[in-house]
């Protein structure tokens, strides 16, 4: 038994812990404080599969899973500037991992599982310093195989 | 009329307020009374809520004028209290019905320092 789904998440998180000068980093954490700052979150994504033709239900299907990866800082300096360099190791870790790419190619020897980032959006506010934070998104394609789960 | 500043702010501020110091620039540091009004404060993103707190302080507008501290004076004033000094990044006046001159201002603050005890006197 394997769920490819739960590999790819377990990995994801081990990775974006690398992010250079992290205090802290969760997956699935949804309250935290100033002090874990800076923080990386990961989220567990939707699935989607897109499956409508008339096979058995227990086929191999091409899954589409989007997790949520929030970074968050707080600082006296300019956090735009900050988050922009966390944002770029984190694109960068994300998708040149070779754990992550491997546990998604071996579940499509047709070549149909990818991994890509797909945007990001960022919310900045005060609290005791100023406070911002931003989502990325990340599609991880693979085959889900029913019978292997 | 009922004059809020002597029959509400004044013994307010008698109670609850705080000795602060207030660095202007053109006024130089002066003295005032201040209400700390630091509360809990969170920010949300996505799913993930970060919980921090919103420092801020009132003060009296009358007190701040008869020191010389104008409107124009109050953004990025440093104000020193219980403990810390903190920068101003912004304001809100509250309003009041002898008119606004004679309200409270809310300092929003940000990038608080701690202030270093005074070091002990040397005993003989």
């Amino acid at each position: 038994m394997s769920d490819v789904r739960d590999d790819i998440l377990a990995r994801l998180t081990e990775v974006v812990a690398a992010i250079p000068n992290l205090k802290s980093s969760y997956r699935n954490n949804v309250d935290i404080t100033e002090d874990d700052l800076p923080a990386v979150v990961v989220f567990d994504g939707d699935e989607e599969t897109g499956e409508v033709q008339n096979r058995a239900s227990n086929s191999p299907m091409l899954v589409s899973m989007t997790p949520e990866i929030v970074l968050v800082e707080m600082t006296e300096g300019q956090i735009g500037t900050e988050l922009t360099v966390m944002r770029r190791a984190l694109i960068r870790l994300v998708l040149s991992d070779t754990e992550l790419n491997a546990l998604v190619a071996k579940t499509s020897p047709r070549g149909e599982a990818a991994i890509r980032y797909l945007g990001s959006q960022t919310d900045v506010g005060w609290m005791r310093s100023l406070h911002g934070a931003l989502r990325a998104q990340f599609l991880f394609k693979y085959m889900l195989k029913p019978d292997e789960l | 009329m009922i004059d809020y500043s002597a029959l509400l702010y004044d013994p307010l501020y008698a109670e609850l307020g705080v000795p602060a110091t207030l660095d202007a620039g053109t006024a130089g540091e002066v003295a005032i009374t201040v209400i700390d009004a630091t509360r809990r404060k969170s920010a949300t993103a996505g799913s993930l809520e970060v919980r921090s707190v919103g420092p801020s302080a009132f003060a009296r507008i009358p007190e701040l004028t008869a020191k010389g501290i104008a409107r124009a004076d109050y953004r990025d004033s440093m104000l020193s209290f219980n403990g810390r000094t903190w920068t101003v990044y912004s304001y809100e006046l509250t309003g009041n019905p002898n008119g606004e001159d004679f309200g409270e201002v809310r300092f929003m603050l940000r990038d608080g320092q701690v202030i270093p005890p005074e070091p002990e006197p040397e005993t003989a």
